[in-house]
């Protein structure tokens, strides 16, 4: 991570963007290698680039699951080590176990969900990369991190695909 | 590429460079150093805090019949300062357009909540430990609980919806904050604004994981209201009058809470509109949708009470004659007709007119009333709720005799003044720094709105990205 040097070239219209990043990634480098900088969310997929992915969907999901399962075996298992019938009902009685598992489910997807949120965002960014304060202007960055022998290469596809402006981050 | 092309992404480009430097001149202009107003509005907390002072050397807290007053305060605060968030949350994970120019305003809000958990500690100390017997939903004698749960609980509630209200604002704020760090002439401010932007640089995944991370903390915030509109209503006050017992009174609760959230938001995005030079960014748009949401509240807050009370008023119980007669009829009959009024009755016959509902004055005279109406709504309930705490009946299952109304004293005045100014100075100190028109939703909006020419008039055509 540390052995890495970036380059951003900056551009003003959303097409250009899109033709660069095609001849950027037509160049060789990963879609690991480049990011697009921007000074207002633009709608996944405007440049053609891959849309972030990322898997928070699926800590509710589990954490309900794990929830449900918890709230189910406490109320099951209450009932079966202190057997008491109540209002002539059968032991394990799913209306009144079915509240228990609904909270257990909520507080699962709940928990799950924070600490997916926190893990999907691994704070702190360490390597920042080049950047221009132009981004907040209104310009569009295209941000390529790479080892420092392609850097050269970097900045000839960044100027070639119509840039208005190529900067090094390690200058 | 075509040159009609080219020339409207010039155009986007340009426009997006216009509204950033229009919302950074409009944040770092002069309207928000207003010193006379500001050394009036600190004049007027400090006063507040010497009535704070006063009270507690005054009446100490063995004596929560002293309280009411101040206990209704803070919990109107809670139910309006403190309930104004909603407004940028709600719309946002409904994925409405209409609300970005105000989301900063409603959630400006949030960091509010510091003072009021600081008015809430001495309200802690005036509420009875379960210990003295009351009925409470704790079951405190046969479960063996903590005497001081509902201190716990409530407190850790409270923290809680602080500490997301100031996360809420500061995620949604990160970007803006970066725009100001470039922007930033002086040293201090441009140190400040790094710290605060969080090396936010612009990646998409940057602009991805906002999205999240607002629409789950709005979602929290949301639930940790709810809650503690909950613990409020039920364990700062039902449980101190005897015999009330009515499910739905934390739900009536909670939706004058929303409804007094709105209504500080219109009132604040009205100030900012005369006096904050936000005319451009707050418009006619909002106020309609707002009061709309505001009426829509109005409906579902009567609706509420309306059950509660039929369930009372048919019942005539001993006990639940004796509620009605304490928090309606009785003692607090003109509070209680107030709140009846303000909160229902003038937004019904007001809303429904198109002369009033479509403009910016109207729903903003509504939505002071409301607000006044909400303050009547706490008091005739907290403010008996408090006084029985020393009636020779408090821990029977009704209540036989129903006191006589109490007046707030000086302090309480004081308290309720410096309290107002205080909110509203820290507001508007808190706009130094934070910009109140959120630069980068403006930027996004401006990416997806446009005026076309149709046929003989003009339309506006709004993109939505999902």
């Amino acid at each position: 991570m540390f052995n890495k040097r970036s380059v951003i070239g900056l551009f003003t219209d959303e097409d250009s963007v899109a033709d660069a990043l095609d001849k950027v990634s037509e160049s060789g480098f990963k879609s690991t290698e480049y990011e697009i900088l921007t000074g207002t969310p633009y709608p996944d997929g405007t440049f053609g680039d891959e849309e972030p992915k990322h898997k928070l969907y699926r800590f509710p999901i589990i954490g309900a699951m794990c929830g449900f399962i918890v709230g189910l075996l406490l109320t099951a298992g209450n009932q079966i080590a202190f057997p008491l019938i109540t209002g002539g009902k059968p032991l394990l009685s799913i209306p009144p176990m079915l509240i228990i598992m609904y909270e257990g489910t909520m507080l699962g997807a709940i928990l799950f969900t924070v600490f997916g949120i926190i893990f999907e965002s691994r704070l702190p960014r360490l390597f920042m990369g080049a950047y221009d304060t132009k981004i907040t202007e209104g310009y569009i960055g295209i941000c390529i991190t790479s080892s420092p022998d392609k850097m050269l290469q970097a900045e000839e596809v960044l100027k070639n695909s119509g840039a208005e402006e190529v900067k090094r981050g390690w200058e | 590429m075509s040159t009609s092309q080219n020339t409207h992404e010039q155009t986007q480009f340009s426009k997006q460079a216009d509204l950033t430097a229009k919302l950074v001149g409009l944040h770092v202009s002069k309207y928000n150093k207003n010193t006379i107003f500001l050394i009036i509005l600190s004049v007027l907390s400090i006063i507040g805090l010497i009535g704070l002072i006063v009270k507690i050397t005054n009446d100490g807290f063995d004596n929560p019949a002293k309280w009411g007053y101040y206990v209704t305060f803070v919990v109107f605060l809670l139910t309006t300062v403190q309930a104004a968030p909603m407004v940028a949350i709600a719309p946002f994970i409904a994925k409405g357009h209409w609300n970005r120019s105000i989301s900063k305003v409603a959630q400006l809000f949030a960091p509010l909540g510091l003072i009021n958990l600081l008015l809430f500690i001495p309200v802690l100390c005036v509420l009875p430990s379960l210990s003295d017997g009351r009925r409470t939903l704790w079951f405190f004698e046969s479960l063996k609980m903590n005497a001081y749960m509902p201190h716990i609980i409530t407190l850790i509630s409270f923290i809680c919806l602080v500490l997301l209200g100031i996360a809420l604002l500061w995620i949604s704020t990160v970007p803006d904050f970066a725009v100001l760090r470039e922007n930033s002439k002086n040293t201090y401010n441009k140190k400040l604004f790094s710290i605060l932007s969080n090396r936010w640089i612009g990646t998409s995944k940057q602009w991805f994981t906002q999205k999240h991370r607002i629409g789950i903390l709005g979602a929290f915030y949301f639930m940790t209201l709810v809650i503690l509109n909950f613990q409020i209503s039920s364990d700062f006050a039902m449980s101190l009058i005897p015999g009330w017992i009515d499910s739905l009174y934390p739900a009536t609760h909670t939706a004058n809470s929303f409804q007094a959230g709105v209504a500080t938001v219109i009132i604040a995005m009205y100030a900012l509109r005369k006096w904050g030079g936000c005319k451009d960014f707050i418009g006619f748009d909002q106020f309609w949708a707002l009061g709309k949401l505001m009426f829509a509240l109005s409906l579902m807050w009567v609706w509420f009470f309306f059950s509660s009370f039929i369930i009372f008023w048919y019942g005539a119980k001993p006990t639940e004659k004796a509620i009605i007669e304490l928090s309606m009829t009785g003692p607090y009959f003109i509070p209680f007709l107030g709140s009846a009024f303000l909160l229902f009755i003038l937004p019904l016959l007001t809303m429904p007119f198109n002369r009033i509902r479509r403009s910016i004055l109207g729903p903003t005279i509504l939505a002071f009333f409301i607000l006044i109406g909400s303050f009547l709504d706490r008091l005739r309930i907290y403010v008996p709720a408090y006084q029985l705490s020393d009636h020779p009946n408090k821990h029977n299952f009704y209540l036989p005799d129903v006191p006589k109304t109490i007046l707030p004293d000086i302090p309480d005045l004081m308290i309720i003044v410096g309290g107002i100014s205080a909110v509203i100075l820290t507001y508007i100190l808190l706009t130094k720094f934070i910009p109140v028109v959120s630069i980068w939703q403006q930027k996004e909006l401006s990416l997806y709105k446009i005026h076309k020419k149709f046929h003989r008039t003009e339309v506006l055509v709004l993109g939505k990205p999902e």
